[in-house]
């Protein structure tokens, strides 16, 4: 007796189990039909870090001091500035970030001193070679004008 | 009349490299092991493949630019390790949080700590054979990815708390997102139970197979679920409270068979605890700021400090020495999947070569994290 009952009761576990499953028939896909949709990127997205346009100037606010230099652990960002003129403040020239060395961190636009990085909403980075991972922030920032 | 057996035929046993590339050891760990027929005699755990000198590493970065590691260790738990990190530093330099910001931190612990639990339920089944688990695991998975995405950025390799808080605050839309995972988890705990949980060739293929019994996971030092499911109530958040832990009422689910069967509902239960701290963190979400006065570079004092919190896998801890520069003279981290991983030389020998599969991952370990 015990052994009939143990299949009854097994057969019946498999068959509310199938019914679970059976029941999902009914709903739509939960998935993004990604190249034909896209999804819209959360506030907080991280992608790679581009610079801040500022209404008052124009353009980005970047002085080249060098923190995100310092504080990138994987030592990925390379800025030279130079003075418009004598005891003008030092403007960025060059901004580049090698994104395939990039962890994400964010130490770089926490420690910014004027605020001029933020994550970009860029998501699409896969590349066929090396050197497309690096990204010219500078000219970004034209582009986007 | 009959020629006596070689000595060499006689004892058939013979080895087996389960890994490196397994499918079911979810990473780079190799299992060397002895055979007899079916059974296993011996088993010896190779690590190390996946060594990337995390620790040593930090030793050549300031304290701050350890934090994108601390995640990549165990990468499904990685705000907890975030956590733990911040806090130990938090700890040594004296640097006070503000209360908004130890609660957002332990949402998202909690979170985190379900996420992995849910990863591992549906990539656990897919080791045994049951493909379905595994897509509704997954479905509900990325609704948390989704909303710490909204807040922290990333979806797996968090690099959120920062030195005295978090990176970013939260905001109204995600606490009514996780609100509705609530009750929509709950809701599906019921399909788990009835898909799996009573599901009577998942019941055969984990009772009373790789029973790991109390003295075992103790001697190990074995942590965590594993821990738990062998009778042991300890848990690092009601043992060495941390953070804001003590506010909340929750249970430490304990099992007593020590079995594979025991460790999966502890996780299931530990799930359902989790989504209680996240509902009172909720409930009682401070206003104020979101991260407080803390130096741009750490300099802790000089001297040493040992941190624990607890992660999804078990007790996590810190060790630091500091010699009062802003890099650390020497980082140590203690994770658990090293002790769970190697009370299986003392589970597997005995047991079947088929229920390998259902006894290491039952263990749920992180092969980075092993390495790190």
């Amino acid at each position: 007796m015990g052994l009939v009952r143990e299949v009854i009761l097994g057969s019946w576990s498999l068959i509310t189990g199938m019914g679970v499953t059976i029941r999902r028939y009914g709903r739509r896909a939960i998935t993004t039909q990604y190249p034909r949709k896209r999804l819209e990127m959360s506030p907080g997205y991280r992608g790679h870090i581009e610079l801040v346009r500022f209404e008052e100037l124009g353009s980005h606010n970047c002085v080249a001091c060098g923190t995100c230099v310092r504080f990138c652990p994987t030592h990925v960002i390379k800025v030279q500035g130079e003075k418009p003129r004598a005891r003008a403040p030092k403007r960025a020239t060059l901004y580049f970030i090698d994104f395939s060395h990039c962890s994400l961190c964010g130490l770089c636009v926490a420690n910014c001193p004027t605020r001029t990085l933020k994550f970009s909403t860029e998501y699409e980075m896969a590349h066929a070679c090396r050197w497309e991972g690096v990204v010219d922030l500078m000219q970004r920032l034209e582009e986007s004008a | 009349m009959a020629t006596p057996l070689p000595e060499s035929v006689i004892e058939q046993t013979y080895y087996l490299n389960m890994g490196p590339q397994h499918p079911s050891t979810h990473g780079v760990l190799r299992l060397f092991l002895k055979l007899d027929g079916e059974y296993i005699i011996e088993a010896d755990p190779v690590v190390g493949y996946g060594h990337r000198g995390h620790e040593k590493m930090a030793e050549s970065h300031f304290y701050e630019q350890f934090l994108p590691n601390t995640s990549r260790m165990d990468y499904l738990s990685g705000l907890i390790y975030n956590h733990g990190y911040v806090a130990a530093l938090e700890k040594m330099a004296g640097i006070e949080v503000p209360p908004r910001a130890e609660y957002i931190r332990v949402i998202c612990a909690e979170l985190n700590r379900v996420c992995s639990h849910l990863l591992w339920f549906g990539t656990y089944l897919l080791d045994l054979g049951g493909i379905t688990p595994f897509l509704y695991a997954f479905d509900d998975r990325e609704q948390i990815m989704d909303a710490l995405d909204r807040i922290t950025g990333s979806r797996l390799t968090y690099c959120y708390c920062r030195v005295g808080g978090v990176a970013r605050d939260v905001d109204a839309e995600f606490v009514r997102a996780i609100r509705a995972f609530i009750e929509r988890l709950r809701s599906r705990f019921e399909d788990y139970h009835t898909l799996v949980t009573k599901n009577v060739i998942f019941i055969h293929r984990t009772r009373g197979v790789g029973v790991i019994d109390r003295d075992t996971a103790l001697r190990f030092g074995c942590s965590g679920p594993v821990l738990r499911a062998s009778g042991v109530p300890y848990d690092i958040r009601r043992a060495e409270p941390y953070s804001v832990y003590p506010r909340f009422e929750f249970d430490i689910p304990t099992g007593t068979a020590g079995d594979v069967l025991a460790r999966y509902t502890v996780r299931l239960q530990e799930m359902e605890q989790s989504l209680r701290i996240v509902e009172q963190a909720l409930e009682g979400l401070p206003e104020g700021p979101f991260k407080g006065r803390a130096p741009r570079k750490v300099h802790p004092p000089k001297g040493d400090c040992y941190f624990a919190v607890e992660s999804a896998r078990g007790a996590l801890g810190y060790y630091i020495v500091s010699d009062g520069t802003c890099y650390p003279y020497r980082l140590k981290v203690r994770v658990p999947s090293f002790g769970n991983l190697q009370v299986l030389t003392e589970v597997l020998p005995g047991t079947l070569v088929a229920d390998t599969v259902a006894i290491l991952g039952s263990v749920d370990i992180v092969v980075p994290e092993v390495d790190r």
